[in-house]
């Protein structure tokens, strides 16, 4: 009774998408609950769901089985609490990067003069900050995404559904952002949940990691990541965790964990 | 907890009177559905046409009511008016589609094939084509008189050049890649035209000729406008010398829907004519 | 169109050589009185033709009066187009409504309307207008809202997480996205606009303008005002042609990805 709303419960989610073939099955019987202020990370093999998840979270897709609820209420379509770094960067082509960012801001009560200020310093923030007028066909895939990590936090979002959103960069800007995603969802109290391939971002990012399965999409464990481990890339305690995932997303050990 | 949502959940932005007319429907399938929706629209017109003829909100030679035109037109039928007029604007367009369509052909490939031609001949025909037949239609008449051959000619302008482009671009501009193969398989001059130039050049000869069916139907209304005796845009020339907008509208309505049927039975030929472009084949 | 097939290789004189030659040839014909020039005129008629034209004024005022209705038109119809097609590309229940009826009017030859609007509004100015902006509107709208309805998914799916309202999502997502088609809409009907002028100037009353002076040449048996006519009417058109060519390579410069 003391225990706080979750700010994300899942129950029984089924998805099924109905194709001329006949119907296909993407997740089955996901239940997940995630607190506030809690980073979650999502690991799983390609095409097991893990997009489909976020977008039923985020509410854009709502033809589904079972119950999703963001701080207690049902989710009834995208709001202004939750924001989403889509896997493709979806930049609008006809808006600088600076346009881009600030149209997450159309709808918000802020001023002008605060929404260019938030624009700025959230570009600045993904460094940037000399790309505010370029065109998004000028940017590189790396630089797109962060536009578009920025577009998604401008918002100040209590909620940050994130579809692997340091796919396209290179190593070095890669562990930078991942301090800076680590650092703003911890300094803003927000709840995150992120998609990534990458086992080694997961472990390091996550208070949890769910380990998916595919055919159909079902959680198949999901593992605390002790503190030393999200501390500490080198410690062992990190080392452990991560050859255990890899092990568990390795085709012999899903298939026993499929019996 | 019993919030449990059922599937599919309601789309937020759909008014539910219309989802609901849309579900009723499903048993007759979604593209019947579509089909309804799509007709409701004329049809309202249509009623909303009546009702003002009836309640005299339009003066009749503004716009007479639904009836009188459907009288008009089965007095058209009844005295082999209206069968004489179509036939007369048909046989023309078969004509002037016939010649545009030949010459087009001819004249395309041979534009597409020789690159002299291309170079010497094909600029400045270019250049004649890119005006209007509709203007040089003043010009012609000086030289074919207000006859048939004026308004042969006429349609067989119009398709001709749609033709020509598609023709000529098509037969000229085959793929490397395609070129490459006929070399490697060491075909001779005539098997590449017809194992690889024409094939590959048919989809855009057929879109040409489409094209140019179309054009075929509306430059003869406009000839046949211009100067005619007989055919369906005399029909409508004379039904407004007369005031007589029934005899227009049925007019309009009977070229409205042969230039329609006209489009849909030259898109099944094309799609009989390439079976490989559908996938499903008849069974060569 | 047809732009490799006019440009063969850069740096080709033969083409511009062809036209040249298509000139002497018509020009030796009549010294050698191969025609007749009752029915040929000959190239440097028709520039004298020109000139005594111009210094009277007549065919610029012509000129004028038949663009003014044109514009006017046009004007009007593309307005109209663009409106309707985003309406029918906004909402899919009204374009499954009434989109099938736009394009069915499509379908009909465009001057089977002449007689039925010169009835509605009359042989003059107001009729031709009317007949002008139905050729522009039927382009426009099928194209706008082809290009709308066809946004793509991930940027429909953009929109609605970032909450934008049915305007902000018209202005910021599928007005871009549909502008290419819009152009092309807008290009067709330009061309379609300025047939519709010339063709109602023939069709209807006559009033001063192009179309009016192709007549009087066909009727007078004036061969080199029918010639200059043609030749005004097919320049016309190139230039509307290039311009919309421009300028839709300016507006859409840096707005694709
Ligand atoms: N709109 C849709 N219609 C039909 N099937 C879909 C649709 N969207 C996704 N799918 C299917 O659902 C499955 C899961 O897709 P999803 O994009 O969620 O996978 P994912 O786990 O994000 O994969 P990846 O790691 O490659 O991004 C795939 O088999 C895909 O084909
Ligand atoms: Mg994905």
């Amino acid at each position: 009774m003391t225990e706080p709303t979750p700010a994300l419960q899942i129950r029984a989610l089924s998805k099924v998408f109905a194709l001329r073939e006949g119907a296909l099955e993407v997740l089955r019987d996901i239940t997940l609950t995630v607190d506030p202020g809690e980073f979650v990370t999502i690991v799983g093999a390609s095409g097991c769901g893990k997009s489909t998840l976020l977008r039923l979270i985020l509410g854009l897709d709502r033809d589904f089985r079972g119950e999703i609820r963001v701080d207690g209420v049902p989710v009834t379509g995208p709001a202004a609490d939750r924001a989403i770094v889509f896997q493709d960067h979806r930049l609008l082509p006809w808006l600088t990067a600076e346009a881009n960012v600030a149209a997450a801001l159309l709808n918000s009560p802020l001023d002008a003069e605060t929404r260019a200020r938030e624009v700025r310093e959230h570009l600045d923030l993904v460094g940037l900050s000399k790309f505010a007028k370029a065109w998004p066909r000028q940017l590189s895939g790396g630089m797109a995404q962060r536009v578009a990590i920025a577009r998604a936090l401008v918002g100040r979002p209590r909620f940050l559904l994130l579809d692997e959103p340091l796919g396209a960069l290179d190593a070095l800007t890669r562990l930078r952002m991942q301090e800076e995603l680590k650092r703003i969802v911890a300094h803003e109290g927000a709840t995150a949940l992120l998609v990534t391939h990458d086992v080694d971002e997961a472990v390091y990012l996550g208070h949890r990691v769910v380990v998916m399965q595919p055919h159909p999409g079902r959680i198949a464990t999901i593992l605390e990541v002790p503190p030393e481990a999200r501390a500490d890339r080198s410690s062992p305690a990190f080392v452990a965790l991560r050859d255990r995932i890899l092990g568990l997303l390795g085709v012999g050990a899903i298939e026993a964990l499929a019996v | 907890m019993t919030l449990i949502h059922s599937s599919p959940a309601p789309v937020p932005f759909a008014p539910r009177t219309a989802r609901a007319l849309v579900q009723s429907l499903a048993p007759l399938g979604a593209l019947s559905g579509q089909i309804l929706l799509g007709l409701s629209f004329p049809l309202a017109l249509l009623a909303l046409w009546s009702l003002g003829a009836a309640r005299g909100w339009v003066p009749p030679q503004i716009l007479p009511a639904p009836s009188v035109v459907w009288q008009s037109f089965l007095d058209l039928c009844a005295d082999g008016s209206l069968a004489l007029h179509t036939n007369a604007s048909l046989i023309r367009v078969a004509e002037g589609f016939a010649l545009g369509a030949t010459v087009g052909l001819v004249f395309g490939a041979a534009v597409g094939l020789v690159p002299a031609l291309r170079a010497w001949v094909w600029p400045p025909v270019q250049a004649a084509t890119r005006v209007n037949v509709l203007a040089w239609m003043p010009l012609l008449t000086l030289f074919l008189g207000i006859d048939e051959a004026l308004k042969v000619v006429v349609i067989g302008w119009s398709v001709s050049i749609p033709v020509i482009l598609a023709t000529a671009r098509a037969v000229g501009d085959v793929p490397a890649t395609l070129r490459e193969l006929g070399a490697v398989l060491n075909l001779t001059r005539a098997q590449r035209l017809r194992l690889i130039v024409l094939p590959q050049a048919l989809p855009q000869i057929a879109t040409g000729l489409r094209e140019g069916l179309a054009n075929a139907w509306q430059s003869l209304v406009i000839v046949e406008l211009f100067a005619s005796f007989e055919g369906l845009g005399y029909l409508m020339t004379w039904g407004r010398q007369l005031f007589q907008l029934d005899l227009v509208l049925v007019a309009m309505a009977v070229i409205a829907v042969l230039g329609f049927s006209l489009d849909l039975s030259l898109r099944a030929v094309e799609r009989w004519l390439q079976p490989w472009q559908t996938g499903a084949g008849h069974g060569r | 169109m047809a732009g490799d097939l006019a440009t063969p290789r850069s740096r080709d004189l033969r083409p511009i050589l062809s036209f040249v030659f298509v000139l002497i040839l018509w020009d030796l014909a009549h010294r050698f009185a191969l025609v007749d020039p009752r029915f040929l005129p000959a190239p440097l008629d028709i520039l004298t033709r020109l000139i005594s034209e111009l210094s009277a004024g007549t065919i610029l005022s012509d000129l004028a009066a038949t663009l003014r209705r044109n514009l006017l038109g046009f004007l009007i119809g593309a307005a109209a187009g663009v409106s309707l097609g985003a309406v029918l590309g906004a909402s899919r229940r009204i374009g499954q409504i009434v989109g099938p009826t736009v394009v069915a009017q499509r379908q009909t030859a465009l001057f089977a309307w002449v007689p039925l609007l010169a009835m509605w509004f009359g042989g003059g100015d107001s009729g031709k207008i009317a007949f002008i902006a139905l050729a522009a509107f039927q382009p426009t709208v099928i194209n706008t809202w082809r290009g709308i309805a066809l946004v793509p998914e991930p940027l429909r799916e953009l929109a609605a997480s970032l909450r934008f309202s049915q305007g902000q999502y018209l202005r910021h997502v599928a007005l871009p996205a549909a502008a290419p088609q819009i152009f092309t809409g807008l290009h067709t009907a330009l061309i379609y606009a300025w047939l519709a002028t010339v063709g109602s100037e023939l069709f209807m009353n006559i009033t001063p303008g192009l179309g009016g002076r192709l007549s009087e040449g066909s009727q007078m048996f004036e061969m080199d005002l029918l010639f200059l006519a043609i030749a005004i009417f097919g320049a016309v058109g190139l230039i509307y042609n290039s311009l919309a060519e421009a300028l839709e390579a300016q507006l859409l410069k840096g707005h694709r990805p």
